[in-house]
């Protein structure tokens, strides 16, 4: 196009141009490869209009020059306006704004493309990848709360490595996932899910979806949560992370935010004294008698707070639970309120969270779990953490470092079945005191202590050292 | 069931809705005449951007919008397209005569919407200007969930209000 708009305005042939391009326009090759229509991206072709641009100019100088001898005046106008439109255009072809016809069916044919490859011509869609991980140090007391020696040492772990993969169909679907590797060496899916827009305010979501509950197992990239280690409450009460196979919707309007999702339920054969979080099935190949409904609502009444509360409630007993011969549904009900304030360097979070299991009794017989052994009727568990960003204060910097607190209370056997009792270690209470280094707002560096406290005086302190990354 | 119930009942006004950049200019300023400008910004303007914004300028060419009445201008507007996590976003940035965040609207966003950011939240930049205080964890309060959007918006601003500053003070302001 451009070897056109040249040869129009001098009023000389294509051949011409093709033949000077490189001497006429000067030393570039970039701008001699315009000329000639030379394929490039929008990068290079605005640099290119940017060379274009200077060259009118020399143009004009010379034109001037020699329209000096002659008296008559230089008139690039219409090159000058046609640079403008090539410039529209490519600034137009950057923004994302523009999308492309997709290809008919019949023009499919027609070009000769199977269906996949048709899909080539469509809108603007394409693989998106991001991905997050950090590595654990902990180093543990040598002796318990109550002075006995318990010759722990410390333990290194490349906590979890994870891949964001997504793919936008179209403006209507896409295909989002999130596969990780844990501890070095375990594999899983964390989620895959195909989300369908169908308006604004309201989408529809089917596979493996994270489970809406908490602070933290939704949103647990190292940057994002307060603490080398997560709370022991999103650990033991609610069991992060966790991940089912399952079908819902999600949204916002104004300033609520909402998901709900009917997913296969836990599996309680797996519950234990220290909580639920062995029930957990991760959607592999998982028990689906019993399906389990959890859902969450969130409000936003200012920019950087937002308060709200989710629900967990299904059978955890997947056909299994048989006791003298009755089956038993182990219905688990998890409830959490939760809170959060970003306010310049300040950061504030709270969550409390209940569990309630039905038929625990039974399913200790079946599991045949005594005493303090058994299964909790009732568990619970909450925190409140705080931290400043003391670099907010100061202007120059985008550096973070964010001296934080966190107490914790947890309590896997907040209330026992009948001829059960407490064990002592199982309410525990957790002061983490630490600081967090961000120099860029993607990598981060947590060093916290931990103070660990139980009824049985069994509590190990621990110093955590954390290294974060997102992207 | 009854957290759609609940969302069925809130406003209509719906976060994050795209507009095209024709609507987002009548919105912002309406009954206005609105003048396309294409602008390329020289190196030594390029370097004062970034110095002043505090962040890479990726291109030279520049979409501005400058919107007249018969009296006067009553406004600038620019688009910013920048990378969220790894697609893009457009955004169209309107401005004050006098250089001040009038409106944001989201032209183009290619990440999963869950990321993208609530009119609430860009709200904040209302009359805003360009200063030390104009970032995350200062004036502007964190998305929830989307940091990397947030992140983006934030550059995107402070590089419009740079622009907008290094364009009147070249005298290459309407």
């Amino acid at each position: 196009m451009v070897r056109y708009i040249i040869a129009l305005v001098l009023g000389t042939s294509l051949v011409a141009v093709d033949a000077r391009a490189e001497s006429w326009v000067g030393a570039d090759p970039a701008v001699a490869a315009v000329a000639q229509g030379a394929p490039t991206d929008v990068t290079e072709l605005e640099r290119q209009i940017q060379s274009l641009t200077k060259e009118v100019e020399k143009l004009k100088d010379e034109m001037s020059r020699q329209a000096g001898a002659t008296g008559a005046e230089p008139d690039v106008t219409e090159l000058e306006r046609q640079i403008q439109v090539l410039a529209a255009e490519v600034e137009r072809l950057r923004s994302g704004e523009t999308q492309t016809e997709g290809v008919t069916e019949d023009q499919a044919r027609a070009l000769g493309l199977a269906p996949s490859a048709a899909t080539l011509y469509g809108r603007d869609r394409g693989v998106s990848i991001a991905g997050y991980g950090e590595m654990l140090y902990e180093r543990y007391s040598s002796e318990d709360e109550s002075g006995a020696l318990t010759g722990s040492g410390a333990q290194a772990d490349f906590l979890r490595a994870i891949l964001y993969v997504g793919y936008r169909f179209n403006d209507k679907f896409l295909f989002n996932s999130e596969i990780e590797i844990e501890h070095a060496d375990e594999v899983s899916v964390e989620f895959a899910y195909i989300d369908y827009l169908a308006t604004e305010s309201l989408g529809i979501r089917g596979g493996m979806l994270l489970l809406p509950m908490g602070l933290v197992n939704e949103f647990h990239e190292p940057n994002v949560f307060i603490g080398a280690r997560r709370p022991e409450t999103e650990q033991a009460i609610i069991p992060t992370t966790s991940r089912e196979n399952g079908l819902g919707v999600h949204g916002s309007a104004s300033r609520l935010v909402y998901r709900a999702y009917v997913v296969n339920g836990l599996n309680g054969s797996a519950f234990s004294a220290g909580g639920i979080r062995g029930g957990r099935q991760k959607g592999s190949r998982a028990l689906a008698d019993n399906l389990a409904f959890t859902g969450r609502f969130d409000v936003t009444p200012t920019p950087g707070v937002f308060l709200g509360a989710s629900l967990y409630s299904g059978g955890s007993g997947q056909g299994q639970v048989t006791v003298d011969g009755q089956s038993y549904d182990v219905r688990t009900t998890i409830v959490d309120v939760h809170a959060q304030a970003q306010i310049r360097g300040l950061d504030v979070r709270g969550l409390y969270a209940r569990s309630w299991i039905d038929d625990a009794a039974a399913l200790n017989q079946y599991l045949d779990l005594e005493g303090s052994d058994g299964v909790a009727e009732e568990m619970a568990g909450g925190y409140v953490q705080v931290g400043y960003n003391v670099l907010s204060l100061v202007a120059s910097t985008r550096v973070s470092l964010l001296p934080y607190y966190r107490w914790e209370r947890v309590d896997t056997q907040a209330k026992m079945p009948a001829g059960y009792e407490r064990g002592g270690a199982t309410l525990r209470t957790l002061n983490t005191i630490g600081v967090e280094l961000k120099p860029i707002p993607n990598v981060v560096l947590k060093l916290d202590y931990q103070i660990i406290t139980n009824d049985g005086e069994t509590g190990r302190n621990q110093l955590n050292l954390d290294l974060g990354y997102a992207f | 069931m009854v957290l759609l119930t609940v969302a069925a009942l809130c406003s209509p006004v719906v976060a994050g809705d795209l507009l095209t950049r024709e609507e987002a200019l009548a919105a912002c300023y309406p009954g206005a005449a609105i003048e396309a400008q294409r602008v390329f910004l020289t190196a030594d303007q390029l370097e004062k951007v970034a110095a002043l914004s505090g962040s890479e300028v990726p291109s030279a060419l520049v979409a501005r919008y400058v919107a007249r009445t018969t009296d006067a201008v009553v406004g600038r507007a620019y688009v910013d397209t920048h990378v969220v996590r790894t697609k893009r976003e457009s955004l169209l940035i309107s401005l004050t005569p006098d250089g001040r965040v009038r409106r944001i609207d989201v032209t183009a966003f290619l990440e999963p919407r869950e990321y993208l950011a609530s009119e609430p939240w860009r709200a904040q930049y209302r009359d805003r200007e360009l200063n030390d205080d104009l970032g995350l964890q200062r004036a502007i309060r964190p998305i929830a969930g989307a940091t990397l959007t947030a992140h983006a918006t934030n550059a995107a601003v402070r590089r419009v209000l740079a622009i907008d500053r290094v364009l009147a003070r070249a005298g290459e302001g309407p």
